[in-house]
């Protein structure tokens, strides 16, 4: 009965009209575009050329840059490992007091990245900052710049890295079964064993995708570097922008992008091997939801408030500092120095002189709504097929689906427009080029790694034995599916789904090549303001998008993660 | 038509079904959430038909021109769009930084989206020509143009001249202190520190800053068509010259006294300087000043050919670059123009002498310069 059952499961005719769906979108959109790209660069002559690889190698700074980068990955794991455990303690699992406040000092890194984090942090900690003026005047030896180089870099982006903990973590936490502490417990074990012991090795597959995901995040580090590197600490995305810029240059952004794509697949394949021995405790089947656990000793109890609080603190002051200079004029944000007079509030005339400013916001949300979805969809698909038959197709599949993860978008970008541009056969001779769908492609393209690396963390962490009830009930693979295993996971799937909302907003880089000329997103409107060629007042500009974006992204956060909460909550 | 019409209803079903599938699953998931998550999906299935009808209304439309330019900040693409309107042209501007611009025409070649570009400067325009991407058209002003910044070949034409002065600040440098040129720069000890040295290299500003050093150093032995001496230069150069903060301007270090020996960009000026009420002094070396025209040219591949002729006949004509330049401070190329320049860049423009840059030399060399720099001097 069993094996009928699975043979017929294995020849399901849905399952195969997916599958070759899948095949053909990897194909026609990671694979097609982009190998066209690597082919180029060691063919682009005719000849097979290692050209562009001698080059790099004779670069000490290109290697240097690749070593920096390699570096910042390692010494990321630990640390936003370390700090990003120790925020979901102590929001989820510890006793701790004002943890509602905590929480939402802790959440702040979902609503704001990238070059405007690194300014928030600059306010607080550079060269002008009210801190560094203080640490001057008690020590007037004290550097100026004390804030730079690797310290600085790692400092910021431990901080910044930690938005997927509290948001996958976060939940992961919240699945585990409350009833194996109390046994725990019951046996005598100590606080720190049942941590160490019962709650940390639940978390697993979460902290193995989160791992891969932070060596990553601190492998292609572009903004951080930029800011705070200074020359002493480089590294590899920045120059990889230069050239891929630069047209007779891109041989070199490509070289230097594989090589970030073999040592990824390289940390990929020892993770994913590790991924597949772990022996799991499933989550709770008998939802007993956990109690939080007051600390016992008092001594690290107060110790444990100290850092929760500091934390906070450390949180709470970039974004502050945001909001604040928002309001002021171009002289206080680059001085640091607020007097009354500074405070202004044309930085936010400026930005809504029109109604005609409202529609970027409109295209930007709309991409983002229906991009974020259709990558979740295609995501969840996979990541269930990959669990459901590990073998060596799902695999390669694994493999290809990260692709997008180590090229930069610019490449990613110039790939789709160069080859859609003419008909495809590959696309039933479709040109895409000038079309809004490019865009929603590129979208659904680059979000692909990381949607599919927490997918499949979720669904490597339900037991096997829930599917395998479901199924003796009678139920078949697709209703299992929708209801047994989605609401398992959909806290983590809204997570996704709101954090690749976020990151479509406001992008730039592959935005600028594919947008439909007629639709202009919301990351081409805050460049033009913003960027080189605008003369008007662009550091406050860019403080103000940047609390417009923080408005917009805690809009999206609340409705659609804030919103389930609010449900489950309602339901216990 | 037929065709695109299929191609909408394809990639209309194909979307459908994968939305149904994705409202399917959701709806189904728990009776509560239900019809909220239904909603929203069928929301996002609607914004999706109207985003494609109406891309499809626009494309079959043969009356508008798509436009592409680095030249829209600060309300300047608003102004274009209306004053062509009145011109009885419906245009569509799509703004993008010069290299972006340069790449995205690149990599569309094969089926341009874009009509007419302008507002990149020649050596972004060499670039584009080099790739075949423009169509050589002789606009009815052409005559009108100061000399030798058309390009001989017609694919291009001058509209607007920036200069970018070598300046300093006067709150922070003495006159007497201030250096002559940017060798200058490089060579004297005194200025280590205080000076900037842009190596943002995908701007424009800062390869024509390279391009101004190096172009003095030409030497057909030399590595890429530079000298030794050249190469020790502009490593000393970026060696002592401070780089601006990724987020920051280079106005806004000028302004604070951390680099007030910087370059000024002619058109930017009047604007920056009522910000940060800053007025630099402008030094005028000897060698000259280096000039980037913008310009505007004709896409190749273009479907609406006579109407983008026309386009480009009527912005570089006398009277709206005349009036452009009068509205945001800019310098028109067109010499009938130039009576309406404002005397705020009448002045800035009254000293400075072009520098003699062979910018054929110059964009058939600036890319390998560029990765030598971020290769081995950076």
């Amino acid at each position: 009965m069993d094996t009928l059952k699975n043979r017929w499961n294995k020849w399901n005719p849905v399952t195969i009209l997916l599958s070759f769906f899948i095949i053909w979108f990897v194909f026609a959109f990671l694979v097609f575009p982009n190998v066209n790209t690597i082919y180029e660069t060691f063919f682009g002559t005719g000849t097979f050329s290692l050209e562009p690889v001698e080059k790099l190698l004779r670069s000490d700074r290109a290697v240097q840059s690749v070593l920096n980068s390699i570096l910042l990955a390692i010494i990321l794991v630990f640390t936003v490992n370390i700090v990003g455990i120790s925020l979901v303690l102590f929001t989820n699992y510890f006793d701790i007091k004002g943890a509602s406040i905590l929480k939402l000092s802790y959440f702040s890194t979902l609503v704001y990245g990238g070059v405007a984090l690194n300014l928030g942090y600059k306010l607080v900690y550079g060269k002008n900052s009210p801190l560094t003026d203080f640490l001057t005047q008690i020590n007037p030896n004290w550097d100026g710049n004390w804030f730079s180089g690797l310290f600085a870099v790692g400092f910021v982006m431990t901080f910044a890295c930690t938005s997927n903990h509290m948001l996958f973590l976060s939940s992961a936490l919240r699945n585990v079964d409350y009833q194996t502490i109390e046994a725990a417990k019951n046996l005598g074990a100590s606080q720190i064993t049942i941590l160490k012991n019962v709650v940390l090795p639940t978390l697993k597959p979460t902290l193995f995708a989160l791992t891969i995901i932070t060596f990553l995040t601190g492998l292609s580090a572009t903004s951080a570097p930029l800011v705070f590197g200074g020359k002493e600490f480089e590294t590899i995305t920045p120059m990889i922008l230069t050239f891929a810029n630069s047209s007779s240059s891109k041989d070199l952004a490509t070289v230097l992008a594989l090589v970030l794509g073999i040592v990824t697949i390289i940390v990929l394949t020892f993770m994913l091997r590790s991924e597949q021995k772990g022996n799991y405790i499933s989550i709770s089947k008998t939802k007993t939801t956990l109690v939080k656990q007051k600390i016992n000793n008092k001594t690290v109890n107060i110790l444990v408030h100290i850092i929760a609080y500091i934390l906070f603190i450390i949180y709470t002051m970039p974004v502050l500092a945001i909001i604040i200079y928002s309001f002021t004029d171009a002289m206080a944000i680059s001085s640091g120095f607020i007097t009354w007079d500074s405070f202004t509030i044309d930085n936010y005339l400026l930005t809504f002189s029109s109604l005609e400013a409202v529609r970027p916001y409109l295209i930007s949300l709309g991409y983002g709504f229906a991009g974020s979805f259709l990558v979740v969809a295609f995501c969840l698909l996979c990541a269930y097929l990959m669990k459901k038959y590990n073998n060596r197709l799902t695999r390669t599949l694994d493999f290809m689906l990260m692709i997008p993860w180590f090229l930069p978008s610019t490449l990613i970008a110039v790939g789709l427009t160069v080859t859609f541009n003419t008909n495809q056969w590959v696309v039933l001779n479709q040109v895409f080029t000038g079309t809004l769908w490019l865009l929603l492609i590129g979208y659904i393209i680059v979000n692909i790694p990381f949607t599919l690396r927490i997918t499949k963390s979720t669904f490597f962490g339900i037991n096997q034995e829930i599917e395998d009830a479901a199924k003796n009930l009678g139920a078949n693979a697709f209703y299992t599916f929708i209801k047994v295993l989605l609401p398992i996971i959909l806290p983590s799937i809204m997570g996704i789904y709101s954090l690749n909302f976020i990151g479509i907003l406001p992008d730039y880089d592959l935005t600028v090549f594919l947008y439909h000329p007629l639709y202009e997103p919301l990351g081409i409107t805050i460049m033009n303001a913003t960027g080189n060629s605008a003369s008007a007042d662009t550091k406050a500009l860019n403080l103000v998008y940047t609390v417009i974006l923080v408005i917009l992204n805690t809009m999206i956060l609340t409705a659609v993660y804030g919103n389930l909460r609010f449900r489950k909550r309602k339901k216990v | 038509m037929m065709g695109k019409g299929m191609k909408y209803a394809i990639l209309l079903t194909g979307l459908f079904v994968v939305l149904v599938l994705a409202a399917c699953s959701n709806g189904s998931s728990a009776n509560t959430d239900g019809t909220e998550t239904a909603n929203a999906d069928s929301k996002s299935t609607e914004t999706k038909n109207t985003d494609s009808e109406t891309a499809s209304e626009t494309t079959n439309s043969e009356e508008k021109l798509i436009v592409y330019t680095n030249s829209n900040g600060d309300g300047r693409g608003e102004w274009i769009v209306e004053e062509a309107k009145n011109a009885g042209f419906n245009i569509e501007i799509v703004g993008a930084g010069g290299g972006d611009a340069t790449n995205r025409l690149i990599s569309e070649k094969a089926n341009p989206v874009a009509d007419v570009v302008f507002g990149l400067n020649h050596m972004f325009f060499e670039q584009l020509q080099a790739e075949e991407v423009l169509t050589p058209y002789e606009p009815a002003w052409a005559s009108e143009i100061e000399e030798g910044i058309n390009d001989p070949e017609n694919y291009y034409h001058g509209l607007v001249k920036q200069a970018l002065v070598l300046s300093y600040n006067p709150e922070f440098v003495n006159e007497a202190d201030a250096p002559e040129n940017y060798l200058d720069l490089a060579n004297n000890e005194e200025f280590a520190g205080i000076y900037q040295a842009r190596d943002d290299l995908g701007s424009a500003t800062a390869k024509v800053i390279v391009a101004s050093i190096l172009a003095q150093f030409e030497d057909t032995n030399g590595e890429l068509g530079i000298s030794d001496e050249g190469w020790e230069t502009i490593a000393r150069y970026y060696e002592n010259g401070v780089q601006i903060p990724e987020g920051e301007d280079y106005f806004t270090i000028f302004a604070s006294g951390d680099a007030p020996i910087g370059t000024m960009i002619s058109g930017e000026l009047a604007a920056k300087q009522e910000q940060y009420g800053t007025e630099p002094a402008f030094l005028h070396p000897e060698v000259g000043t280096p000039q980037v025209v913008e310009s505007i040219a004709i896409v190749d591949g273009t479907e609406q050919l006579e109407l983008a002729q026309e386009f480009v006949d009527w912005y570089g004509s006398a009277e709206v670059q005349g009036a452009f330049a009068a509205e945001f401070n800019a310098m028109p190329a067109n010499l009938e123009a130039q009576d309406q320049v404002t005397d705020f860049q009448k002045e800035i423009f009254a000293d400075v002498k072009a520098q003699d840059i062979d910018w054929a030399f110059v964009t058939e060399n600036i890319d390998a310069w560029v990765e030598k720099l971020e290769l081995e001097i950076f």
